[in-house]
């Protein structure tokens, strides 16, 4: 990591840093990073320039190699990649360009209470949630499911999980795809993938994974504000989850035979994790819908987990979460392929966007929007660390004009999980943290370090450039009260 | 078999391994037990093992870089599925396209789990014959 990425990174404006095709043959388009000059210093200093430019490489991508200001090392496509390609002049589907954690995302919910009501409540709350909700590596769910019901799962996503009476209508509403991404064909996911998924639903799983309680701490945009029901000292909470081994495993099958369809369709890209098939392809297809039922498992996971969420206030209130006005705000995937129509050179053309630790962000008015959000744009949910804060954000037409309706994911990782596991004292850490009036409960000591604060880009930066980019705009921010770390 | 015989590579967001053998069935060996050294570690108060029977674990590919990520994800799926943690690994075939060996794991229950590693990965991979040793890198998401 001490190697300083030496490549080119043109200035377009404040915002956006060009690495120019002609840095290395093969390249199809620019790269184009988003970060303000203190960003980019950061951005320099690991390897993720070099792959936002093989990435420029896959065959008929359009516009750009794009990558968001949370840009960090990942493996084939980095961490914040965003791009996509012509499906219907060849483009590719790369299983890299999604990651493992398939549909990784999170889900924002709003309660009634301020924080003043219930400060005192805040340890209980979180010890309670700890008990109730399985987390840590492997970890089972109470929701326990057979093979057919999990097929349905498949396909139905958080429907599923609705029709079971684990939460409402609306909370399909409030959800990315609502909740299930149409034409998931569970025939194309491998039993493997099954046995690995398997007893996990409802489970929040290790590593970055995390269920907060917040409150909200600054208001930026009030009339937005009113429109979602959110004031200042507002109670909300955080989820953040996804297909666990489940997703895993099919990123894993799939990459193994798109390796081989590089020689069969004559693709050449400079790393082999960047293993990809034309998306009109038999392979290409055959991923997609796997990758879909994994996003639908992950969407059916985040719904039962905000089941077991309402289920724990309950039990320390003594009342009805609908009481408590516990209704979802939205969830977002973050890192997942779609089928979307963007105009790219005054060309209407059918893309397969490329997520990859980024989030939707569509501009208002858009057709794939519920009519709840049509004016107010598409919510766009934005986790922090544990020691510093979230965002909610709204996508806007910039953004669909720029990004393919695209912005940040998080605050993106600085420091690499030995280096964090190296210098930073669990102990001391969780002091810093209660003294910030901080709660943290975690299922080992190793997961709280390596996501310690020190360990991440601060958040209020990486939003600052996107905000002022103009490709998300703020609504409002959450501090952390409590946190349950996988 | 030589424990221990591995460093972590600094990567921002993952874990890396340089690992080096006398041979390519050492990289193969070596690699494993780092990966499940990453993962878990035996609780102390455990004090024997119970003596197990072997998983096979047989694997074909078209060259030496995916038989080994093959390998260490294969691990990695038995791991999950089977609940267990690998300690020991006996390798009774490997040329550059095939590999047969068995694998002997122990309940996850008498460990302390520290990091899931979802996959091994092709960036960076490197398994390179230096002359006197081999020497492997390869970077896990987790």
């Amino acid at each position: 990591m001490s190697d300083i990425w030496e490549g080119p990174l043109e200035k377009i404006d404040d915002y956006r840093w060009r690495i120019p095709k002609s840095y290395k043959p093969g390249m199809r388009v620019d790269g184009i990073i988003y970060a303000d000059e203190k960003l980019l210093r950061d951005i320099r200093q690991d390897k993720a320039p070099e792959q936002v430019a093989n990435v420029a490489f896959l065959p008929q991508i359009v516009k750009a190699s794009l990558a968001m200001p949370d840009i960090h090392w990942g493996y084939g496509p980095s961490i914040g990649a965003v791009f996509a390609t012509d499906i219907d002049s060849g483009g590719v589907i790369t299983p890299a360009g999604v990651g493992f954690d398939i549909n990784c995302g999170v889900r924002l919910l709003k309660t009634n209470f301020q924080y003043e009501e219930i400060k005192h409540k805040i340890k209980d709350l979180i010890y309670v949630l700890f008990d109730m909700v399985p987390a840590g590596v492997g970890s089972k769910g109470d929701i326990r499911i057979s093979e057919r019901e999990e097929r349905e799962i498949l396909i139905k996503g958080a429907r599923w999980a609705v029709e079971k009476g684990y939460g409402i209508e609306e909370d399909l509403e409030c959800s990315e795809e609502y909740g299930a991404m149409e034409g998931a064909d569970p025939s194309t996911v491998s039993q493997r993938a099954y046995e690995r998924g398997k007893a996990q639903s409802g489970t929040l799983g290790s590593g970055n994974h995390f269920l907060e309680i917040q409150m909200i701490d600054q208001l930026y945009d009030y009339n937005l504000c009113s429109q979602f029901g959110l004031t200042l000292g507002q109670i909300t909470v955080m989820i953040h989850s996804g297909s666990r081994g489940f997703g895993y495993q099919i990123c894993d099958d799939y990459t193994r035979s798109m390796i081989h369809c590089l020689s069969k369709y004559n693709i050449k890209v400079p790393d082999r994790q960047l293993a990809c098939a034309p998306f009109n392809s038999p392979e290409g297809k055959a991923y997609f819908s796997a990758m879909k039922c994994a996003a639908n498992y992950a969407w059916n996971n985040r719904q039962c987990l905000m089941y077991l969420v309402r289920k724990g206030f309950e039990k320390v209130f003594g009342m009805s979460w609908e009481k408590m006005g516990m209704y979802l705000i939205y969830d977002v995937a973050h890192n997942i392929a779609k089928v979307e129509k963007h105009t790219v050179d005054g060309k209407k053309l059918t893309l397969c966007v490329h997520r990859k630790g980024a989030t939707r962000a569509f501009g208002p008015n858009n057709p794939e929007l519920p009519n709840r959000y049509k004016n107010t744009a598409q919510p766009v949910i934005i986790p922090g660390d544990m020691g510093r804060n979230s965002y909610l954000l709204v996508g806007t037409q910039k953004a669909m004009e720029e990004t393919f309706g695209s912005t940040c994911h998080g605050a993106g990782r600085v420091k690499s999980r030995t280096s964090a596991m190296k210098s930073i004292d669990a102990n001391q850490l969780l002091k810093e943290l209660d003294s910030k009036g901080i709660i943290v409960k975690a299922s080992g000591k190793g997961t709280i370090v390596e996501e310690a604060p020190q360990a991440y880009k601060d958040v209020n930066e990486v939003v600052d450039v996107v905000h002022k980019a103009g490709i998300s705009k703020r609504v409002c921010r959450m501090k952390p009260l409590g946190v349950i770390k996988g | 078999m030589i424990k221990n015989n591995y460093e972590l590579l600094e990567h921002t967001a993952d874990i890396g391994i340089r690992v080096k053998g006398k041979d390519l069935k050492e990289i193969f060996i070596n690699s494993a037990w780092a990966m499940f050294d990453i993962i878990a570690k035996r609780k102390s108060e455990i004090n024997e093992r119970e003596s197990t029977f072997p998983h096979i674990v047989k694997e074909r590919s078209d060259d030496l870089e995916q038989l080994f990520v093959n390998w260490l994800n294969e691990l990695l799926y038995l791991s999950a599925t089977k609940e267990l943690i690998f300690y020991d690994f006996e390798i009774e075939r490997l040329d550059e396209k095939n590999l047969e060996a068995k694998v002997w794991g122990e309940d996850i229950r008498n460990y302390n789990v520290n990091t899931e590693i979802k996959a091994a990965t092709y960036h960076q991979l490197k398994i390179e014959n230096k002359g006197l040793y081999w020497e492997a890198e390869v970077i896990f998401d987790v």
